[in-house]
């Protein structure tokens, strides 16, 4: 009977999964129909493999760009958690004004800034005779966009964080402390390894909405795949094909990302499982 | 457990205000070593609040506590030196009434997270030393079962052996319990009553009266955060001086 019910559920799971399947390949069918429909030269793509394999090219600066910023961020994240939830003034201030200027402006307008605005400062200062500190504040076109995309999503993704570490119940906190552990301890040892499983889905969802936000690195010229994209199309006027190119190569990347996301997600519940 | 000269647990003027709120006022106890104290109460008699102030989870307001030898004395308004209560806490081991266990440690890696962690032993040395208290708890076939797939009375049992592989001179059980299935609440009960007969020290905030009278060798009676009488068990259960206890004893018994 058990065993009749179990065949029986996966034969119902396995036949979902092939309507879904259906669904997504009549979209797609839909979605080239109506691609077809604009006024667009496929066969350039071929006959100018070399723009294309460019573009491809691309794909390797927003994935660095992408994993990067993504890691400072979670750095970034992780104090600005801290900051938030511990009892110190400052700590807190620091934090929460943080939070609230990088989540209050948009993240075009930080890339300019650190961009275009961080090397003044730092020209002022090495008139003001402090060279090797000025010097830092001078940035070339990827640095500041990793910078820009690392402290805007590091802000996001410290109220991440804090939540994530507000989820864990207070008494894994007093059964720690009661073993004698030192607030870092249980920090590293009981609270984040539990943290992380919680935050995972959303974080990795910033990394799926910063792939894309990365094309914004483009307008200072990194050569990522919509810099790319846009300057390889100004040379025929094929700004359709190669935008949609780009388009599906960030989808491509998003589609791995989910694929790994959920991989991850997966072992690190097995420790909760019945 | 080394039997030391003196009591091992002294507490003298103890107070705790959760702001306006006296939860104790002018608590004293004194623990002999080897001795077992059940404390007994309704709940909001601060008898929780009482055992939580002597391993520091709860911050006293004022008083004094010694625990193994270590003295901790607060005016109102102090804060209790950090190494003073990380060693006191080294000297007691805590079983919480919601078991509180590492959801992502195996029932092993739980008891000996302390060793490896506070104690800096290395893991080969550690795993001996917790499998030995998984199986004094009866527990040794559990000891790679994460705590999801054990029953409520089996994760209580490894949060013992997690307290006991410390090696503390006191435990201190706060209604270990009150969240059990009535069915497994017998389980945790024999690993207490055994660690009694060897002679562990023991303080035990509890609702379960048949474990006070068996197996205390005082009982506690507290009441609006003062301890109203104190006692052997057979005089507190049979024979009880204030009118306060044996009004709570006609309700419960």
């Amino acid at each position: 009977m058990g065993l009749k019910l179990m065949a029986q559920q996966r034969h119902e799971h396995s036949l979902a999964l092939l309507r879904i399947g259906a669904v997504w390949a009549v979209l797609i069918l839909g979605l080239t129909i109506t691609l077809t429909q604009l006024r667009i030269d496929p066969g350039y793509l071929v006959r100018r493999s070399d723009i294309l394999f460019k573009i491809i090219d691309g794909l390797w600066t927003t994935i660095g760009v992408s994993l990067l910023s993504v890691a400072i961020a979670a750095v970034l994240a992780l104090v600005g958690a801290l900051g938030r939830l511990s009892d110190n003034a400052l700590a807190q201030g620091l934090s929460g004004f943080y939070v609230s200027i990088f989540r209050g402006t948009p993240l075009l307008i930080q890339i300019y800034i650190i961009y275009l605005g961080l090397p003044q400062l730092g020209l002022q200062l090495q008139q003001a005779g402090f060279r090797e500190l000025g010097q830092l504040f001078i940035l070339d076109a990827l640095t500041s966009g990793i910078l820009a995309l690392s402290l805007n999503y590091g802000a996001y993704m410290t109220e991440i964080f804090r939540a994530g570490l507000q989820s864990i119940h207070h008494g894994q906190w007093e059964a720690a402390e009661a073993i004698g552990m030192t607030r870092w301890q249980i920090l590293r040892r009981v609270i984040l390894p539990q943290a992380v499983r919680i935050i995972i889905p959303d974080v990795g969802n910033q990394f799926i909405a910063m792939q894309k936000d990365s094309a914004l690195v483009s307008v200072m010229g990194v050569w990522e795949i919509t810099y790319l994209a846009n300057r390889s199309a100004r040379l025929d006027s094929k700004y359709m094909e190669l935008f949609l190119v780009a388009a599906a190569l960030y989808w491509l990347l998003t589609i791995v990302s989910s694929f790994f996301q959920s991989r991850l997600e997966k072992r690190m519940a097995h420790a909760y499982e019945r | 457990m080394n039997a030391e000269p003196g009591p091992i647990v002294q507490v003298r003027g103890l107070h705790k205000w959760f702001g306006l709120l006296h939860v104790l006022r002018d608590v004293s106890l004194t623990v002999q070593p080897r001795e077992v104290v059940v404390i007994i109460g309704r709940s909001g008699s601060g008898k929780s609040t009482f055992l939580r102030c002597l391993n520091f989870l709860e911050q006293p307001s004022a008083g004094e506590i010694e625990v193994a030898g270590l003295r901790v004395a607060l005016d109102v308004g102090q804060r209790p030196p950090r190494d003073r209560v990380t060693a006191i806490r080294l000297r007691t081991g805590m079983v919480f009434q919601e078991f509180n266990l590492f959801p992502h440690m195996t029932a092993l890696e739980n008891v000996i997270e302390g060793l490896v962690t506070v104690k800096r032993l290395a893991r080969a040395a550690a795993v001996p030393i917790g499998e030995r208290y998984l199986d004094k708890v009866g527990l040794l076939e559990k000891r790679d079962v994460h705590p999801i797939r054990l029953s409520g009375g089996q994760k209580q049992r490894v949060a013992i052996a997690r307290a006991l592989a410390m090696e503390p001179q006191v435990m201190l059980f706060d209604e270990p319990t009150s969240a059990l299935d009535p069915e497994l609440i017998g389980e945790v009960l024999e690993v207490m009553q055994q660690l009694a007969r060897e002679g562990t020290t023991m303080l035990v905030v509890t609702h379960e009266m048949q474990f006070a009278r068996e197996v205390a060798d005082r009982v506690v009676y507290m009441e609006d955060g003062a301890i109203v009488e104190a006692g052997p068990p057979d005089v507190i259960f049979s024979a009880p001086t204030s009118p306060k206890t044996r009004q709570f004893l006609e309700r419960i018994l």
